[in-house]
Order: C-alpha cells, then sequence, then structure tokens
C-alpha cells in the first residue's frame, strides 16, 4: 500500500482541481485563523484588553491551553470518521493542520506549567513527573504528539513509510492519556472529563468497528480491481495512488 | 487561607471568635465535637442541584479547635460584609487547616459526642481527612503540598514553601501532642 502524500487523490476523483487551490488558499486560511481564537482571547485576557485572568492568571492560562489541547486531539480524531461517513474526502486535508494545532495547545499547556507554575524548579518538575501519575501521563502524551508533530511533512512522511503510520496511530494513545490526565486532577465533578471521556471512546469505537468491517471490504475491492481496467486516476499528472488507496492504513 | 488545590490567600477576615459563641450556649462536658451544617436551598444555590458532593455541606470541628482563639466565625472580609458566595452570612475560619473545612452559610451548630461526618470525606476518605490541617510534609495522594501559590502575587510569581499548620505551629502545634499527622491527615 503505497503512503498517502499530498491527499491529491481521492480528491483527485471526488473533487474538481478548483475545489483544491479553494481549499488550499481559502478554506485552510480561514480554519487557521478560527484555530488561533483560543489564543487570540486568551491573550486579549492576559493583557487586559477583554475580560481577564481571574484570581489565579498562572491556573487560567494551564487550564485553557489544556482544554483547547483536549479539544483539538477530539477534532483531529473525528475528521476520519467525518471523512468516512459523510463520503467529505476533503476533510482529510484539515487533518495534518487540526492535529498539529492539537501539538500547539498542549505543548502550551506544557510550557505553562513549566514557566509560570513550576518556574523551571528541575527538582520539582522531576519529582512531579515521576511520582504524580497524572502529570507522567500528561507528560508521555506530550511526548507522543512531539514525535508525531515533528514528523507531520510530507517528505518525512515518504520517507518513513509505515513506520510513519505506526508512530501516527499513537494519536489514539494520546486521545485516551490526555481524557484520563484530565480526570485525574479533577477534585470531585468528573463531568467535563466524562464528556470528553465519551467523545474519545465513541470515536476510537468507530475505528474498531470499522477495521471488522475492512477485512472483507478490501478483499471485495482488490476483486474487483483485478477484473477492472486501471483507473483513469493513475493517468493524472499529480501525484495520484492506485484505487482502493483510501482503505490504506493512512486513512483509518 | 490555604486550599488544599495548593493556592493560598491572605484574607483580612471580619468575625468572632467561635469560642465567644460556644462559652455562650453552655454545652455540657458530653460534647467533644463541633458539628457545622450549611443551608441547603437548591432554588437559591444552584450548585446544589447536581450531586457532585453529598449535600448539605457539612464540617467538624474537635472542641478543642473550635475553642482555639483563632478559630473564627466570620461574618465579613475587607471591612464589608461577607459577599453571598463567600459563605454569608456566617462562615467558619480555621486558618490553620485546608480551606474546605471553612464551611460556609451555616445554619446549624450542635455539639456531639462522636467524630462528625464531613463532605469531603465521606467523597474521598483517602484524600480528606477530618482533620486537615496544613502540613507541607503530608503530601496530597495526587499532587505535592511542599509548596503554594500565592494568589494575588502576580503571573510571574513562584510558588511559596507551605508552612506547617500554614504559620500557625507556635499556637495550635499542642492541639496535636500525640496524634499522628501522616495516619490523621
Amino acid at each position: 500500500m503505497t503512503a498517502w502524500t499530498s491527499g491529491a487523490t481521492s480528491d483527485a476523483r471526488s473533487a474538481p482541481m478548483t475545489t483544491i487551490s479553494q481549499i488550499r488558499y481559502v478554506w485552510k486560511p480561514l480554519v487557521f485563523a478560527a484555530c488561533l481564537v483560543p489564543t487570540a482571547t486568551i491573550l486579549a485576557a492576559a493583557f487586559g484588553l477583554a475580560g481577564d485572568l481571574g484570581a489565579n492568571p498562572v491556573e487560567a492560562l494551564q487550564d485553557h491551553f489544556g482544554n483547547w489541547g483536549l479539544r483539538f486531539i477530539v477534532i483531529a480524531l473525528a475528521v476520519t470518521p467525518l471523512r468516512q461517513l459523510t463520503g467529505r474526502n476533503w476533510l482529510l486535508r484539515f487533518r495534518r493542520m487540526l492535529g498539529l494545532f492539537a501539538f500547539y495547545y498542549v505543548f502550551m499547556h506544557f510550557l505553562v506549567w513549566l514557566l509560570l507554575d513550576q518556574s523551571l524548579r528541575w527538582s520539582a518538575i522531576a519529582e512531579d513527573i515521576g511520582e504524580r501519575p497524572f502529570i507522567t501521563l500528561g507528560f508521555i502524551a506530550l511526548l507522543l504528539l512531539v514525535a508525531m508533530a515533528a514528523t507531520s511533512t510530507a517528505a518525512l512522511r515518504r520517507k518513513l513509510g509505515r513506520r510513519w503510520q505506526q508512530l501516527h496511530y499513537s494519536i489514539y494513545a494520546v486521545g485516551i492519556l490526555g481524557v484520563w490526565h484530565y480526570w485525574w486532577q479533577v477534585k470531585q465533578d468528573i463531568r467535563e472529563p466524562l464528556l470528553y471521556a465519551l467523545l474519545v471512546a465513541l470515536l476510537l469505537a468507530y475505528r474498531l468497528w470499522r477495521s471488522r468491517l475492512k477485512p472483507a471490504a478490501v478483499r471485495g475491492l482488490q476483486r474487483l480491481s483485478r477484473d477492472m481496467p486501471p483507473p483513469a486516476a493513475r493517468t493524472w499528472p499529480r501525484r495520484a495512488e492506485p484505487a482502493g488507496q483510501h482503505h490504506g492504513p493512512g486513512n483509518r | 487561607m490555604r486550599c488544599v488545590e495548593a493556592w493560598s490567600m491572605v484574607i483580612p477576615w471580619v468575625g468572632i471568635p467561635l469560642a465567644d459563641v460556644i462559652r455562650r450556649l453552655e454545652p455540657t462536658s458530653k460534647a467533644r465535637y463541633v458539628r457545622f451544617v450549611t443551608l441547603f436551598d437548591p432554588a437559591r444555590m444552584p450548585g446544589q442541584r447536581s450531586r457532585v458532593l453529598h449535600w448539605p455541606y457539612e464540617e467538624g470541628l474537635t472542641m478543642a479547635e473550635a475553642t482555639h482563639p483563632l478559630t473564627l466565625l466570620a461574618v465579613g472580609l475587607y471591612g464589608e460584609v461577607l459577599p453571598n458566595q463567600n459563605g454569608a452570612p456566617l462562615r467558619l475560619v480555621v486558618p490553620w487547616k485546608y480551606g474546605f473545612k471553612g464551611i460556609k452559610a451555616i445554619v446549624r451548630i450542635e455539639f456531639v459526642e462522636s467524630m462528625p461526618d464531613t463532605t469531603w470525606n465521606l467523597a474521598a476518605p483517602h484524600e480528606y481527612g477530618f482533620y486537615a490541617n496544613v502540613n507541607p510534609h503530608v503530601d496530597h495522594p495526587r499532587w505535592s503540598q511542599a509548596r503554594e501559590r500565592r494568589i494575588g502575587a502576580g503571573l510571574f510569581a513562584e510558588k511559596q514553601e507551605t508552612l506547617m499548620f500554614n504559620g500557625y505551629a507556635e499556637q495550635v502545634a499542642h492541639l496535636y501532642d500525640g496524634l499522628d499527622l501522616r495516619r490523621h491527615f
């Protein structure tokens, strides 16, 4: 199975080229700007332009970035199920950006903890990571996100091939670790972490359900492609891939 | 006030020593603990509509703690009448204990013979004990109690060391002579 490269393939067959450039030059910048709104609101609060950070500003910053990190993890995990259920393949073109925003917000959450909460006191930081299980979980999730963000370029994706895919499956673990990290630190009222737990459970259960259907579907497609002439997409000048690639691991 | 969630705040409470009130109530020699209960009124206190804790909130002190001159029944703060959210009309302030001991909107004070139930202890007995004395050497099972963030110190202020009994060791440590504070947290 060839690695997914720029997403040109399934779109190429399902959408005209104008839509592809529209996505690249109109929708992607708009979504990018929308993803920065939570940063803008908290900066506005921090500088007293709109509201303030409340009595405990360090906690307010940390909670804000942590919450948005978890929300973007859920959003990134929702891309593939939404794409498969609605047939809107262009959704895939936003997945990397959304995943990188999940990394960005989680990393800001970590930086606030490191610089403002712990004030770079390394002994306390080591103790927290080593001895406070909820911080250990969060730290592991952060490391996985760093690894995924660092390998998120198309070139590295091509170069790493199967190993890239294996590494990026860890977004599932990040979803579980993120919810667990949140759940474990609330004092009593678990309603909000419960909501995230249900969302992540739903998104992972969908994949489990789909992977059980998949073997039969793939066999069916392979039979079909043996009997049919090569798909037209092969002859396209853009980096096109053989039919059935959307059942490849890259799109799970 | 030192919160169990590792922040603290210097608050100029307005109140009366609980000891003065207890003296007027003339408890018998059978009274060993004082039990406090918060108003249960979900219509005016909408937070009580969700069952995140067992309502009404209840708290307790030993007689020695309750009659200590540092223990206050507060009616105000910063020279103003106590706002509703801070526990109007009457709340408990026990400066050497974690903030959750400071029960708000008190409607009942009882003298009892045996150790009363307390809300947070009922919710998570391994995390919140009856005594709940501020103690930097006994961590919360999930986080450190060694340091605290002082509210109002600013975004870039470092946390400060938590003091035994929140800095009131000289005044209150004798109340716990012979008590294993690691076990009776």
